[in-house]
Formats: C-alpha cells, sequence, structure tokens
C-alpha cells in the first residue's frame, strides 16, 4: 500500500471535466510533480488532496485511512501558494507559530519549534518583520516555514516559484530540494515549468485535458515519453510526421526504418503503442542535443543553417532541411561549429530516435 | 511621489479653501464677545463656551447623540460585515436584490424616510424611544459601512484563509483571526464614517424625536427657528474639535488615507 494513493479522482464543473479517472501513488517521502500548461486539472488534483474542492468521483487515501472523509482543516496538510498567502496582519514568528497555536502547542515548545522552522529557512533574523517589509523570496522561505512547522503528512506546494526572478528561482529549487530531503517530507509540487519539474522531483507526472498522460523519473520520462505530447512538453524536440517503412526483426535491439518525406533513417522497433499496421504513420522524435554535424553530404540530411543563437553555455541552431527547420544544440566548449548560412550534414544515432503514436496535434 | 504642476496646486488650494471656508466662519462668531452673529469677530471672547454650560439640555442632547451614534454605528456594522462578506465572495440567488436593499436608503429622499420612519414607529410602538431612533439611523447608516467594508472583502485574497484553514483553524477562527483583521480598515472607517453620519442626521431624526430623545443637530435646529445668538456657533465649533480629534486618533490608529482611499496597507 503506497502513502498516498488517488485512485479514479475526477472533478467536473458541470459538464466539463476539469480532472478525468486520475490515478496515482506516492511514496511516503517521495517528490512528486504535478507538470502540465495551464488549464490540465494540475491545481484541481492539488486542491482535491488539500480539501479545498471536493471530488466528483474516486478515493485519496493515506496510509489506507480515508482522506475525503475528513475536513481541510484536519488533514494534516502543509500548502504553500504562488501568491504566498501570508498573514499580512502577523509578523513572520506569528505567521509560522499559528498552525502550533491551532494544535493548542504550549507557548514554550512553540517558541522552539517557530526557531527551528526560521532557521531551516534561514530568516531567524526576520522573524519579528511584517510580510509586507519583505522581498518575494524571503515571503516564498516565511510560506515554506509555516506549512513546515506543523510537521505535515504531506507538504502540497502550488506553483511556489512561479512569481520569483529566474535566479533566485534557481537557488530556491536546490534549497526547496535539500529541506525536503533532510525533512523527509511526502511532497507534491504543482507546476507549469518543466525544468523545475524535472529539477526537483523523483517523479513527474505529466497532465493534459484533466488527464494522467505519463507518470515516471524525470530522466525516463525525457528519454522515453510515451506520447506526442509529453515528448514535446518536456524539454525542447524535434516533431516530425512519418512513417514506419520496414518493421524490425525479431530479435530485441533490431531496428526499423521510417521515412519522412523523402528522407529514410533507422530507428528502434516501434513501441506496442503503434499498433499492428504494416506501414503506421507516427511521429519522429529526436532531441535537439542527440543531433550531430558532419560535413554536408555525409549525414543523413543536408540543411543550411539558417540561425544561430548563443546561450551562453550552449549554442542553439536552426537548420532548414527538407525535413522542415531542425534544432540542434550544442555544448559550448570551444568555437562555434558551423556558422549562419553554411551548409551542413546532420546525423543521429538510431537508438537516440523516439517514434510515437501519431497525433493531429501535439 | 509625483510632484502637482502649478495648475493642481491652485485647484487643490481653491478647493480646500472653499472647504474650509465655512469652518472658519463658525468658529470666528463662536469667539465673539457680542450677543448677535458678527463675522470677523470685534474681539476674542469665551462668553459663548461658557454660555454652553448653562444651557443642560444641549449638553444633554450631545450626549444623546453620542450614545445614539454609537450604538446605530455598532448596530449597522455588525449587520453589514456579513452581508458584505456573503455579497462580495458568493453567488446566490437575490444577491443583487440584497445589496439594493441594503444600498436603498441612499436613494430614497429623506424626507420621505423620517415619514415612513414615524408612521411605522408608532405602528409598532417605538415612536419617540431610543430604540426607535437606533433602528432608523442603522438603516440610514448601513450603506455607508456596507460601502467601505464590502471593498476590502472585493481584495482579500482568499488563498490566505485557505492557508489558515489547512493550517487548522475552525470556520470561526478564520474569520476572527484573519479575515476580520484583514478587512479591519474598511469596518473601522466604515463605522467612524456611519457614526459622523448619524451624529449629523437631521432631516430624518427630526420627525421621529420626542423632547426626552432630542439629538443635537435637531436640538440646535431648534434653536435657530427661535433665536439666532452665537450660541449655535460655540456648539459647532466643540463638534467640529470633536470630529477633528475622532480623525486624528483613527489616523494614529489606522491611518485615514487607508481607510477611506482603501490605499496600500502600511
Amino acid at each position: 500500500m503506497a502513502f498516498l494513493e488517488l485512485k479514479g479522482l475526477t472533478k467536473r464543473f458541470g459538464e466539463i471535466a476539469a480532472v478525468e479517472n486520475f490515478d496515482l501513488s506516492v511514496e511516503r517521502g517521495e517528490f512528486v510533480s504535478l507538470l502540465g500548461p495551464s488549464g490540465c486539472g494540475k491545481t484541481t488534483t492539488l486542491q482535491m488532496i488539500a480539501g479545498f474542492e471536493t471530488p466528483s468521483a474516486g478515493s485519496i487515501t493515506l496510509e489506507g485511512r480515508d482522506l475525503l472523509a475528513i475536513k481541510a482543516r484536519s488533514r494534516g496538510i502543509g500548502i504553500v501558494f504562488q501568491s504566498y498567502a501570508l498573514f499580512p496582519h502577523m509578523t513572520v514568528a506569528q505567521n509560522v507559530e499559528f498552525g502550533l497555536e491551532m494544535r493548542k502547542i504550549a507557548a514554550p515548545e512553540r517558541r522552539q519549534r517557530v526557531a527551528e522552522a526560521l532557521a531551516l529557512v534561514h530568516l531567524e533574523a526576520l522573524a519579528d518583520r511584517y510580510p509586507r517589509a519583505m522581498s518575494g523570496g524571503q515571503r516564498q522561505r516565511v510560506a515554506l516555514a509555516r506549512a513546515l512547522v506543523i510537521r505535515p503528512e504531506i507538504l502540497l506546494l502550488d506553483e511556489p516559484l512561479s512569481n520569483l526572478d529566474a535566479k533566485l528561482r534557481e537557488e530556491m529549487q536546490l534549497e526547496l530540494r535539500g529541506i525536503q530531503q533532510r525533512m523527509g517530507v511526502t511532497t507534491i509540487l504543482v507546476t507549469h515549468d518543466q525544468t523545475e519539474a524535472m529539477a526537483l522531483s523523483d517523479r513527474v507526472a505529466v497532465m493534459h485535458r484533466g488527464r494522467l498522460v505519463q507518470v515516471a523519473r524525470p530522466l525516463e520520462a525525457y528519454e522515453h515519453p510515451r506520447s506526442d505530447f509529453v515528448s514535446s512538453f518536456l524539454g525542447k524536440t524535434n516533431r516530425l510526421e512519418g512513417k514506419v517503412v520496414e518493421r524490425a526483426g525479431e530479435r530485441a535491439g533490431d531496428l526499423c526504418r521510417v521515412a519522412v518525406g523523402e528522407t529514410v533513417f533507422a530507428a528502434p522497433a516501434p513501441p506496442p503503442e503503434i499498433g499492428k499496421d504494416a506501414r503506421p504513420r507516427v511521429i519522429v522524435s529526436v532531441r535537439p542535443e542527440k543531433v550531430e554535424f558532419r560535413a554536408a553530404g555525409a549525414g543523413l540530411v543536408d540543411g543550411t543553417v539558417a540561425a544561430r543563437i548563443f546561450l551562453g553555455d550552449h549554442w542553439l541552431y536552426q537548420i532548414e532541411t527538407p525535413l522542415g527547420v531542425l534544432l540542434v544544440t550544442r555544448q559550448n566548449v570551444g568555437p562555434a561549429e558551423v556558422e549562419t548560412g553554411g551548409s551542413v550534414g546532420l546525423a543521429w544515432d538510431a537508438a537516440q530516435v523516439r517514434l510515437l503514436p501519431f497525433e493531429e496535434t501535439a | 511621489m509625483t510632484r502637482n504642476g502649478p495648475f493642481a496646486l491652485l485647484f487643490n488650494a481653491l478647493f480646500v479653501l472653499f472647504m474650509a471656508a465655512p469652518l472658519v466662519v463658525v468658529i470666528g462668531v463662536s469667539l465673539t464677545p457680542e450677543g448677535f452673529l458678527e463675522f470677523p469677530p470685534s474681539g476674542i471672547s469665551l462668553r459663548w463656551f461658557r454660555a454652553i454650560l448653562d444651557n443642560p439640555d444641549f449638553i444633554e442632547a450631545g450626549w444623546t447623540s453620542l450614545y445614539l451614534g454609537v450604538a446605530a454605528a455598532s448596530l449597522s456594522t455588525a449587520l453589514a460585515v456579513p452581508a458584505a462578506l456573503a455579497i462580495g465572495r458568493r453567488r446566490f440567488p437575490g444577491r443583487d436584490l440584497l445589496l439594493a436593499t441594503f444600498m436603498s436608503p441612499l436613494t430614497v429622499p429623506t424626507i420621505v424616510l423620517g415619514i415612513a420612519f414615524l408612521r411605522f414607529l408608532s405602528q409598532i410602538g417605538l415612536s419617540g424611544t431610543f430604540l426607535g431612533l437606533t433602528l432608523c439611523h442603522a438603516v440610514i447608516i448601513t450603506p455607508f459601512i456596507l460601502r467601505l467594508v464590502l471593498a476590502s472583502v472585493t481584495g482579500l485574497d482568499r488563498t490566505v484563509e485557505k492557508a489558515a484553514e489547512s493550517l487548522g483553524a475552525s470556520d470561526f477562527t478564520v474569520f476572527r483571526r484573519i479575515t476580520l483583521p484583514m478587512i479591519m480598515p474598511g469596518v473601522v472607517g466604515g463605522w467612524v464614517l456611519a457614526f459622523i453620519t448619524s451624529f449629523d442626521e437631521l432631516t430624518v431624526t427630526v420627525f421621529i424625536v420626542n423632547p426626552s430623545t432630542t439629538t443635537l443637530p435637531v436640538r440646535l435646529f431648534n434653536h435657530i427657528t427661535q433665536t439666532t445668538d452665537p450660541l449655535v456657533a460655540s456648539i459647532s465649533t466643540v463638534v467640529i474639535l470633536f470630529t477633528v480629534g475622532l480623525m486624528f486618533v483613527i489616523e494614529r490608529l489606522y491611518g485615514l488615507d487607508r481607510l477611506l482611499v482603501g490605499g496600500e496597507a502600511r
């Protein structure tokens, strides 16, 4: 029995299903992200776990106990909101202390636990400040301390870093992950930011239109997406529409051949989702960092460098090819390999090609 | 902070002058040593302030107005806060009707209200009583409180209440410890505005008082219809100073601009 179990969770608003038949098991101490574009139902799912929304169907259990029978205030869940949701008329220490007061914990212990929680987020010095006199990052830390001080069974994070600027967000990601691991608190993060989800989580649960489309470790989801949507949503990819023209052999590791337009190249055997057709239509996905440069004529396809963008640690190239515009990224470890306007050949390892079930639009 | 241009400064100065001029005249008149209304005063004397003490009926009327203002403003605040919470954050059938009902005293001519209250109070046997007066004033001043509280409720971030709930607070605790303090500026601002409105009210009150519950404005009105001595001016000056003092205390406690304009929390 998993620590937290969501089964068949469904939430309908009138005719519209915001979340449909959502299943997820979370282990104790695990960090899981609900990842998806806005409107995919991730926040609604979080609200149902927190107890602010009542599911239309399905169940939520925590260590086998039915969570839906318990009111939001008794669930023992810590939440950090995107807006921080600090109590503006209370000092930092009073904010953090609130949950302990509600638990009728004696004052000396309250003081000690508030001090510990503030030390955890490095805010000891600001205990007597009011939230309005603090920066976004500091407010975020207060919100985190306030949620953690009650020693929650589950920590829910609703887009907690979205209001911070990029540099601070990265720092907070590292810190958040560190605190989560030290405390060992089971955490569910809702985010639309795929880098954040991959950086923080043990597993990402990708949602699309109210449904869970894939749940996997970040590397697994990135390298082996099970659908066109996951492939495009996690990181950048070159998405091509093609057709399997020659099925793979029977042995494991045998390659098949796919055609994209006139270009034919090898790919791993299509996954079972693609079906038994002799020549099925497929989405071919090749990650930009998996594409290599060759001399013109020596690769799988030739192209012209349309644009080259310098991004500090790497270069992003746009290459015009008969397949369409392909993206290529290269680590910045020396001088740029090709110039804008130059002709170049592109190649990739057959094992790096992903074949996905055909969908009209991602 | 942007600086005002010369035209804006001129406009503001004229506006302040326009607002303050009657006050200056009233205060000036109250200081006259003569027995008639005179401005500018021919000398400075506290004669008419001492005269207040010789007219206990004015002092009594003053106390009545004070008690009435406090009672009516408090009663109407107790009504307006839950009403504003319901109207401001929920969608329910009859919501617009409820809001329109609460605001209707602003649209009905006060003289009509006065006649209606007179008839209604005698019907229910409360005519001329302090309780009847309180109820009528509560009706008249509720729109002011409701408007201000509604403004603070509408700007409230509901996730703050959710955060409190998730930390274990019951509905009542959330209201007492989180919601109420957050809308407090609107509540206090509304109370003060309502108190002052009630303290000033004449048109409706004149219909429904009897000699034992005469309020200060009604007493002053009666006095003016008979004589025109500077006593009226000295009493008005006391009322003005009282109001200014009240505003000063509120400003110290909460910040006046924030209460009445709904500015950023300090």
